[in-house]
């Protein structure tokens, strides 16, 4: 991967000058290529000039938005470039068909169910995979998918406690997440579905029109849906690998908005360690070479698309390493 | 692929060329840039450069290699120029 996704924690001001992108903060002026940028992600507190988003822009580069605490505020989404009407009718028209829906809401969770069931066998830890999937098969409705969807997560993550070497996780809790494990599942979360996001800006797909999440429930649902698929690998691996291998302590903690947060230290761990994971390759069985994780996303992305034409049914992504 | 790219060109037509190959590449000192480039951008830049210079006068001299890791760099003195992506 020659692009690259950048990350900004600093405070500073983000500018255009000589047709490229520049970051200047207290420490002086750093050019960034315009051409080797995927996607920028913010974290402190950013100015943007009008002139740097009309370049981005042109280029195709979305830019995330995160707050002081690291939670996710929004997205510069470029006006887009890949249109096609064709594919939005026929996205609508799998999302208005309850048959055609529940087929890729349930391939979404069960994708979701055998990610899990890999990464806790690396631990030699079982889970029921077939229970999950009988459920599955018999949910009738969407609330239900997402009830099997809930419960296997909270399997799940019961075993976390049985993995983590460092640190306690008991239970998922959320906004604000209470103890360090659950503040990294939180950041880890919303920094994925910026990823995915990125991913989808640069295929035919809609963002906002999803199958498992409601579509008006909250902002681009599709990526909240395909994120599901992808949180056990680029997630939960990279939080299990910070904790156990003692890169990230107590110190990269900070108590704020009766939580726990990550502090500034914390989070260029988190990121530096995500944003390794995203440029892992593996060799990809169908298309004999190599490919990054954050890749795997995109060849997602054009998994629906062909299943909405029509060319290919649906299969979700199970690690298969 | 990674390239450097080392250029000696006439001053009318200098800070062009900085600032094409400031698209791609990150600057290292005067008149030298480097970085990662697909085969497509590589084309991009060497067409680029060839249209900006005036090839009687000019050189560019671009050196190509493998990947970064095929590369042992070794500065002395101060480095002026960034790379990384957290910033």
């Amino acid at each position: 991967m020659k692009k690259r996704n950048y990350y900004i924690l600093s405070d500073g001001h983000l500018k255009r000058h000589e047709n490229t992108i520049y970051f200047e903060n207290k420490d002086g002026k750093r050019p960034i290529p315009i051409n080797t940028i995927y996607a920028i992600y913010s974290f402190g507190s950013l100015t943007v000039t009008s002139q740097s988003l009309s370049l981005l822009a042109k280029e195709g580069v979305s830019v995330h938005f995160f707050n002081r605490h690291g939670f996710y505020t929004g997205s510069f989404y470029p006006r887009e470039t890949l249109i096609s009407g064709d594919m939005t009718v026929k996205q609508v028209q799998h999302h208005l068909e309850d048959k055609e829906r529940m087929y890729i809401a349930k391939a979404f969770v069960e994708g979701s169910v055998r990610n899990m069931e890999k990464v806790l066998s690396y631990y030699d830890i079982d889970f029921n995979t077939d229970e999950f999937l009988g459920m599955l098969y018999d949910a009738g409705n969407i609330p239900e998918v997402m009830g099997v969807e809930a419960s296997a997560r909270t399997e799940y993550y019961s075993h976390f406690d049985g993995i983590l070497k460092h640190f306690k996780f008991e239970r998922r809790t959320r906004m604000p997440p209470e103890n360090e494990v659950n503040a990294m599942i939180s950041f880890g979360n919303s920094l994925l579905y910026s990823t995915v996001l990125s991913e989808i800006y640069n295929t035919q797909l809609n963002p906002t029109i999803s199958f498992l999440h409601e579509p008006a429930e909250r902002r681009f649902s599709l990526a909240l849906d395909i994120a599901e698929i992808f949180k056990p690998l680029l997630v939960d691996r990279t939080i299990f690998h910070l904790v156990n291998k003692r890169i990230i302590n107590e110190d990269d903690f900070t108590g704020e908005l009766n939580g726990v947060l990550l502090s500034d230290s914390g989070r260029r761990k988190f990121i530096s360690a995500y944003n390794e994971k995203l440029n892992t390759t593996i060799k990809h069985r169908s298309l004999m070479r190599n490919v990054s994780y954050q890749r795997l996303i995109r060849l997602e992305c054009y998994k629906l698309v062909k299943h909405f034409l029509g060319v290919t049914k649906y299969r979700p992504f199970v690690i298969w390493w | 692929m990674y390239v450097i790219v080392v250029y000696d060109v006439s001053v009318d037509r200098v800070n062009r060329v900085k600032k094409f190959l400031r698209m791609y590449l990150t600057w290292i000192q005067n008149s030298v840039f480097e970085g990662e480039l697909t085969e497509a951008d590589f084309e991009r830049v060497r067409a680029g450069l060839k249209k900006l210079i005036e090839e009687a006068e000019d050189m560019v001299v671009i050196y190509r290699l493998q990947s970064e890791r095929a590369m042992k760099r070794e500065v002395i003195g101060t480095d002026k120029s960034f790379s990384g992506e957290l910033l």
